[in-house]
């Protein structure tokens, strides 16, 4: 916990210079437009576009299971499926089946001399998948998105891509919200919010009547998830602030009815051996947890005490079975009285990764 | 997540019969690559299966459906009449109702996942635990839109591989399979709307019905046909026209002997 409150300190003053020159300010970050987003202005010979993805395929079934092996990270089958999703974001008519016919090598049926339109230069769809392989840069930042349950959410790097066992938050929250209509009601907070996929699916699914506000002290993250906030036209029920964990949300204090996070959790000492992807690319901001990696978690879980109404719900993202253990023990003993109801839910690989509960 | 009590009640209802005239067609061991179901894996509840088929913790919404009530009398119906129960009845379920009858696991659990992997975990494997039977997904880019796609094929797999038996001798094709024939069948009412297509969802019903009958008549083809009011060709051509119904008719008819339609 002193190391948590170090680093708080750290973060405010950080938080406190924000529009300081040191760092850029919101109005200077300009979040990038995802690739299936852009225009499709490039006409390129099919020919062309064939022998890239010739080349591209071979580039990627050379790598065969050695990232695997290295550091758990993609396999060639893997990098394949990617490739075809790069050439979907790519083609003017991103209908799969397209670029299915076109992946399917039956190249003899496409007429050699006849155009097609990209949304991406030749030369750049090139030196794409050459980081993509060479400097293992994660997919979801070369297309500038990631698919996350019915939502395409824009992502940069500066950003933690949306992982699909957070998925499952939204849908604890819609269970929660339908076993009691004044949750969906109310105000929630989204608290790290990135790119803004929880709070966006939250949003959602309490559309009634319900209004979000989510937090991030990345400024890059807070422009990132205003452009999706805004893509999805929820400008008027999902607010986005910036600063640290719950200190925008002074104004709302004790009465928000639901709160959600999926903070930074992994430990310190586990960040050099990520996957490549991972911890070469990712924000360090989004994923060093401190020591044990619980700090955040102790610290959420303390302010959602204070910042919820009674019989307000909270969800929270964990590194697995020993810190969903912890923070249980914590609440009920070191700040007992506070919630009930806690319960941990398992995520679809069966890995124990949420906590919830219930304000008393 | 709201399903009307009415649909429960049904579900409930067509999940208790007590129906021993089913059985389930065992899956080809292997299927071309030009398939349209080659993603999916299908096997049994049998010993040496299971030893392949992970096993996890139901997790998540569909274990803990214990908590509220309604969720719960389905679990309850459902335990008491595993592996019977009616193929028809599945199809006619609601995608939430399907679902709450499978197992839904991801496929790496190596390692602590979440913050700690970029994608891979968005592969679903939903296991429909009546039948046994599996159906995975592992194309589409978000574990959503997988499992809707496994859900998907889930169906298609049911209507495959679940068999009704029928009475030839009284026989009288249901709706469903009287909208996937072609208008020329002579007697297909034409109250039966314009003629549905592989394409539409609810092509599935009537394959699903037309297999029953195939199966109930050996694999031939022309005595189908007859049943259907169609000639020999045109039921023919209707069977070539999805690939998963040529391969089911056409397993049937390598079994018993006969030529492969194409
Ligand atoms: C693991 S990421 C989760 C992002 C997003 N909620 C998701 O699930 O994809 C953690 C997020 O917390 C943010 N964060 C880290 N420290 C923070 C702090 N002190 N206050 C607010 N946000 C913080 C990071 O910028 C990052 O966006």
């Amino acid at each position: 916990m002193k190391l948590g409150l170090s680093r708080a300190c750290f973060y405010s003053s950080c938080s406190a210079s924000i529009f300081s020159s040191s760092i850029p300010s919101l109005t200077t970050i300009k979040p990038k437009i995802p690739l299936f987003l852009r225009p499709p202005t490039y006409s390129v010979a099919s020919s062309d576009l064939q022998k890239w993805h010739g080349w591209a395929k071979s580039l990627a079934s050379s790598v065969g299971s050695s990232f695997v092996e290295s550091d758990d990270g993609p396999d060639s089958t893997l990098l394949c499926r990617e490739l075809n999703w790069l050439l979907e974001d790519s083609l003017e008519n991103r209908s799969s089946s397209s670029c299915f016919s076109f992946a399917a090598c039956n190249y003899d049926s496409l007429d050699g001399i006849e155009n097609v339109m990209l949304r991406i230069s030749l030369d750049d769809l090139y030196q794409l998948w050459k980081q993509r392989i060479e400097e293992r840069r994660p997919f979801q930042y070369i297309v500038g998105c990631e698919h996350w349950r019915d939502l395409v959410l824009s992502v940069q790097e500066g950003v933690l891509i949306p992982r699909p066992e957070t998925e499952l938050i939204v849908d604890l929250v819609s269970d929660a919200v339908s076993n009691n209509e004044e949750l969906g009601q109310g105000l929630w907070a989204d608290v790290g919010t990135g790119s803004g996929a929880i709070a966006i699916g939250i949003s959602k699914i309490s559309r009634s009547y319900g209004r979000v506000i989510a937090t991030d002290l990345s400024p890059v993250a807070v422009s990132v998830a205003m452009f999706n906030v805004q893509r999805y036209g929820l400008q008027h029920v999902t607010e986005v602030r910036q600063g640290y964990w719950f200190e925008p949300l002074k104004d709302v204090e004790g009465q928000l009815v639901g709160i959600v996070s999926n903070p930074p959790y992994i430990p310190s000492d586990n960040i050099s051996g990520l996957q490549a992807e991972v911890g070469r690319h990712e924000p360090r901001l989004a994923l060093d947890g401190g020591a044990s990696g619980i700090d955040y978690l102790l610290h959420l879980c303390s302010g959602a005490a204070a910042m919820l109404k009674p019989g307000g719900f909270f969800a929270f993202e964990t590194n697995g079975e020993k810190q969903c253990k912890f923070l249980v023990d914590y609440m009920q003993n070191d700040i007992a009285g506070s919630f009930c109801n806690l319960n941990i839910v398992s995520d679809f690989a069966g890995i124990q990764r949420f906590v919830t509960g219930f304000r008393q | 997540m709201a399903v009307s009590a009415h649909s429960l009640l049904k579900s409930m209802l067509l999940l208790r019969l007590p129906i021993t005239t089913n059985t389930i067609v065992p899956p080809r061991v292997s299927r071309p690559s030009s398939s349209p179901l080659n993603l999916i894996s299908c096997h049994y509840l049998n010993a040496s299966n299971r030893t392949k088929s992970r096993h996890f913790h139901s997790p998540t919404l569909y274990t803990r459906t214990a908590e509220t009530p309604k969720k719960h009398l389905i679990c309850f119906n459902y335990n008491t009449s595993a592996s019977h129960g009616k193929g028809t009845n599945y199809l006619e379920l609601t995608d939430d109702e399907l679902m709450r009858q499978c197992e839904m696991d991801t496929f790496k659990a190596s390692g602590p996942g979440g913050q700690h992997r970029n994608k891979r975990e968005s592969a679903v494997r939903l296991k429909h635990l009546p039948t046994g039977i599996i159906a995975q997904a592992v194309e589409d880019r978000s574990q959503h839109m997988n499992r809707a796609s496994a859900l998907k094929r889930l169906r298609a797999l049911l209507a495959i591989r679940v068999r009704n038996s029928l009475d030839i001798d009284s026989y009288s094709p249901p709706l469903e399979l009287l909208q996937i024939l072609p208008l020329k069948s002579t007697i297909r009412g034409s109250d039966c709307g314009p003629q549905i297509g592989p394409k539409n969802p609810k092509f599935i019903l009537g394959m699903q019905a037309l297999l029953d009958l195939i199966f109930a008549v050996d694999g031939s083809i022309s005595e189908a046909g007859k049943l259907l009011g169609l000639s020999t060709g045109a039921l023919s051509r209707l069977i070539l026209s999805d690939d998963s119904l040529r391969m089911a008719v056409n397993d049937l008819r390598n079994s018993k002997g006969l030529k492969p339609l194409r």
